[in-house]
């Protein structure tokens, strides 16, 4: 599915350091999953953190009806900078999983 | 976790990257504790909504009402039984009166009009065995990893890989720039089609050519009444194969086809849309199934 987000988430450079890895189906699916999870939680608490407590119910509930469109225009009104701000948190992120990924290559396996 | 490894490379990134995961949730759990109270006594899909995507192609109808989504299971399942009785055991094209049941059944139970025909083309069949395809190449420097939507995407679809042509139609946008996300969704949800054995095709070569080019179809697993809507994005497989048609990666994991020999039968009609109003993807039959 697409998330409201992804096009502003560049996540090819993990995945194709992940890909040069000695994975199993059940390994690849278990990691993905995990880095899905930080990433879509790290987004999230960076975008309720800008709103107040009413317009946290008012982004669910456009979030519900998956409407990128209204959920860009409620964003772009309620938080200023809003995309950079989420490629900001996101680049945290895939800057911390690729040290990760460094220290897991060098144990060979 | 419900499998064990002893490779140190994985166990040392299942360990980090579980922390990480584990920190971000209750932070944004505890962070918005009083806005997701409020959620949590609400809906079930309010829930499921803060959840990370898993890379299941049902996830969308979950996502946008779990409710409605587990009823859609309940009646594809419904939809299975139906077909089982139109259809014959044996995989082979549909006689006149199959087709008209089938068509009638699947227009009513998906709330639009699917066919056999349209401005006078038919394809050489209607019931197949599909078999899996990899990736397309959807603009000029494209690569297998830019296919991924999210990480799960990744895991889940790029064992397929990508062929090394291009499709029957060449790429699907002439630039990273110019790729919308609609061109991205014809890549995700295609067909390959035998269009070169739809009656009539070397007569009339360009109708024909033009005439497929990104045509939406509905293609359905009857023995389990998974559905998906798709376009035709390559031509294809050859007859030799023994297959009468392919679908994308994402395709066969919506039709349930996507583990083991990745190939099944499957019914495929053209969809009646002349607006493009029908969203590409999985989709749940819409009533009842009488």
């Amino acid at each position: 599915m697409t998330l409201f987000y992804t096009h502003l988430i560049e996540i090819e450079s993990v995945i194709e350091e992940l890909d040069k890895m000695d994975l199993s189906k059940e390994e690849k699916m278990h990691l993905a999953q995990l880095l899905d999870s930080s990433l879509h939680h790290t987004i999230l608490d960076a975008i309720f953190s800008q709103l107040t407590e009413e317009d946290k119910k008012t982004f669910v509930a456009y979030l519900q009806e998956n409407e990128h469109k209204k959920i860009w225009k409620f964003l772009q009104e309620k938080i200023d900078d809003v995309e950079d701000k989420i490629k900001k948190v996101a680049k945290d992120l895939k800057d911390n999983l690729h040290k990760d990924l460094k220290e897991a290559k060098k144990l060979h396996g | 976790m419900q499998f064990k490894s002893k490779k140190p490379a994985f166990e040392h990134l299942h360990k980090k990257w579980s922390a990480r995961a584990r920190i971000a949730h209750d932070n944004f759990w505890s962070n918005h504790a009083n806005a997701l109270k409020h959620l949590a006594l609400g809906t079930v899909g309010g829930l499921i909504l803060l959840s990370p995507p898993q890379g299941n192609p049902q996830k969308p109808n979950l996502i946008a009402s779990s409710e409605n989504a587990l009823k859609g299971y309940d009646r594809n399942v419904l939809l299975a039984k139906a077909l089982s009785e139109k259809l014959s055991s044996e995989v082979k094209p549909l006689n006149p009166e199959e087709e008209k049941d089938i068509i009638n059944l699947l227009s009513d139970q998906f709330g639009f009009k699917v066919t056999t025909e349209l401005e006078g083309i038919r394809l050489n069949r209607n019931y197949g065995l599909i078999g899996g395809e990899q990736h397309l190449y959807r603009y000029p420097g494209d690569n297998l990893y830019a296919h991924a939507q999210n990480s799960a995407d990744w895991a889940r679809y790029s064992d397929a890989g990508i062929a090394p042509g291009l499709g029957a139609w060449g790429y699907f946008a002439p630039s990273k720039n110019e790729f919308t996300q609609k061109d991205e969704g014809k890549e995700r949800y295609y067909l390959a089609i035998q269009t070169f054995l739809s009656p009539g095709f070397a007569e009339n070569f360009a109708k024909y050519r033009d005439f497929f080019k990104y045509r939406k179809m509905l293609v359905v697993n009857p023995k389990t009444g998974q559905a998906a809507v798709a376009i035709i994005g390559d031509a294809g497989p050859a007859e030799f194969t023994g297959k009468h048609l392919g679908g994308s990666p994402e395709i066969m994991d919506i039709l349930g086809l996507a583990e083991g020999p990745r190939k099944g039968a499957v019914l495929y009609f053209f969809i009646d849309d002349p607006k493009d109003e029908i969203p590409l993807g999985p989709i749940s039959v819409k009533s009842e199934v009488s």
